[in-house]
């Protein structure tokens, strides 16, 4: 259904501020009977940011407490972490989560890690009844979508902090630095020039520096978002 | 014998700048052939434009060299300085000596200091009773511009004024304002080339920017144009 895809594409692109929806955007589309985007880790903090019923929310809230389940692999390996017949079948090893879904009326679970460029956000984690397939199309159907929500909840948690935007990043000069840094951050990771301001951006507010600080060390060469590892807390003092 | 040659030098680039605004062309490039005539033409070190951004702020849109120290003295006049003076009067400011400015001129004076500028011209970008921006002289040696030098720098400024208002005008209905920002905004696009390149190439700003520009010229395209197809990843040099 390009259509109906297109429609939720759209529908999310201008989706800022309706954070709670989020997860009805992939249902739209999507053949699966519930869904839940959360955010996960310690820049955006854990929690459900949306969900379309008990039993998403329930799954979510589970694989937050054990620590393990799909949505942590999705993260982990940062790509789909696919699962047709979860609770008889599962093709990963989850011992605390599968006992605690063993009376769930679940049959597949499909985890989609939310991301942009090198920063790991989140997951979108879908579920249906019965034990079921996701095909390719709808496969990356979710990536685009899973793609769009990343940047809406990077977008809506720099938003929340906008009033500490440090004054230096208002004046000219830095802006002119930072530009040079939004650069060299889209070639690092061939994105677009938005994308990579908003990298950079992130990368200030999790690290407490101010976007001017950001765009000198990726300008001095001390901070390449293409060689690092996914940690955004680390230092680079 | 020697002004003969400069009255050469004056007339063959107003012709050059008069032929660049009957044929199609790029607004920082113009500002970009007007800074580097000035430091040819005139007897002085280093030159700059400031234009005024949608907030009043002036930011430098060129400048004879990228280097970062230059720019950041330059950014520092328009906030406490020769810079913000002129384009608030919209009158030449003369600083013949840097050292004879006022006490809250310090932050520039410092900066201009270190990299051993000791006088300082600035001209306004002027169309009747609207400044735009500021053109900025610097000199390492003490002492006033010849009067004629002033003069033939206002000619010069006043060309890129029209440049300026006069790109686009003449097929979209366009205020100063939006002028003003298209140019500023091909700044922000060619900074972020300037990133691509120094990425991919690995080189200095400078010498991404003196890459950028001479493959605009090679290649007979405009310089903003280069720089968005860099940016968005169409176009790889």
């Amino acid at each position: 259904m390009p259509d109906r895809f297109a429609a939720a594409m759209s529908a999310l692109t201008g989706a800022a501020g309706e954070e709670e929806s989020l997860c009805s955007h992939f249902l739209d589309v999507l053949p699966v009977d519930g869904a839940s985007v959360s955010t996960i880790g310690e820049m955006l903090g854990s929690e459900t940011v949306s969900a379309s019923d008990r039993q998403a929310a329930r799954l979510d809230e589970l694989q937050f407490d054990l620590g393990e389940g799909p949505c942590w692999d999705a993260l982990a390996t940062g790509g789909p972490v696919l699962e047709p017949c979860v609770r008889e079948r599962p093709q990963r090893a989850w011992p605390a989560f599968s006992e605690a879904i063993v009376n769930d009326d679940i049959g597949a679970i499909f985890a989609f890690p939310l991301m942009l460029g090198p920063l790991r956000l989140g997951a979108v984690d879908m579920y249906t009844v019965r034990p079921s397939r996701l095909s390719d199309e709808h496969a990356e159907q979710t990536a685009a979508l899973a793609t769009v929500t990343s940047r809406l909840l990077l977008a809506r948690a720099l938003r929340l902090t906008q009033d500490e935007m440090p004054a230096e990043d208002r004046n000219p000069f830095s802006r002119r630095s930072v530009d040079q840094a939004t650069g060299m951050v889209l070639a690092q990771l061939d994105i677009s020039a938005d994308d990579a301001r908003l990298i950079i951006q992130s990368h200030a507010f999790a690290t407490h520096r101010s976007m001017r600080e950001v765009a000198e060390l990726i300008l001095d060469r001390r901070l390449n978002f293409a060689t690092r590892n996914d940690e955004i807390e680390d230092s680079h003092d | 014998m020697i002004d003969t040659t400069r009255e050469e030098r004056l007339i063959e680039t107003f012709t050059v700048l008069a032929d660049t605004l009957v044929a199609g062309y790029d607004v920082v490039d113009l500002l970009q052939t007007l800074v580097e005539s000035c430091s040819a033409l005139f007897d002085i070190t280093a030159a700059g434009i400031l234009l005024s951004d949608t907030r009043g702020d002036l930011e430098v849109v060129a400048s004879t060299s990228e280097a970062s120290r230059l720019v950041e003295m330059m950014q520092l006049s328009a906030q406490a300085g020769p810079c913000v003076e002129c384009f608030t009067t919209g009158t030449v400011v003369s600083l013949p000596d840097i050292d004879d400015g006022p006490a809250s001129w310090a932050p520039f004076r410092e900066s201009a200091r270190e990299q051993g500028f000791a006088s300082v011209f600035a001209i306004p970008l002027r169309l009747r009773e609207t400044t735009i921006g500021a053109l900025n002289l610097l000199r390492s040696a003490r002492g006033e511009l010849r009067h004629e030098d002033v003069r033939a720098a206002q000619a010069l400024a006043n060309v890129a004024t029209i440049g300026i208002l006069h790109e686009r005008a003449v097929t979209e209905n366009r205020t100063v304002r939006d002028q003003l920002t298209s140019a500023l905004k091909s700044r922000v696009v060619i900074e972020q080339a300037k990133g691509v390149l120094s990425h991919t190439h690995g080189i200095s700003m400078e010498e991404a920017f003196v890459l950028l520009r001479t493959y605009a010229r090679n290649n007979g395209r405009m310089l903003s144009e280069v720089a968005e197809r860099l940016v968005d990843r169409t176009l790889r040099i």
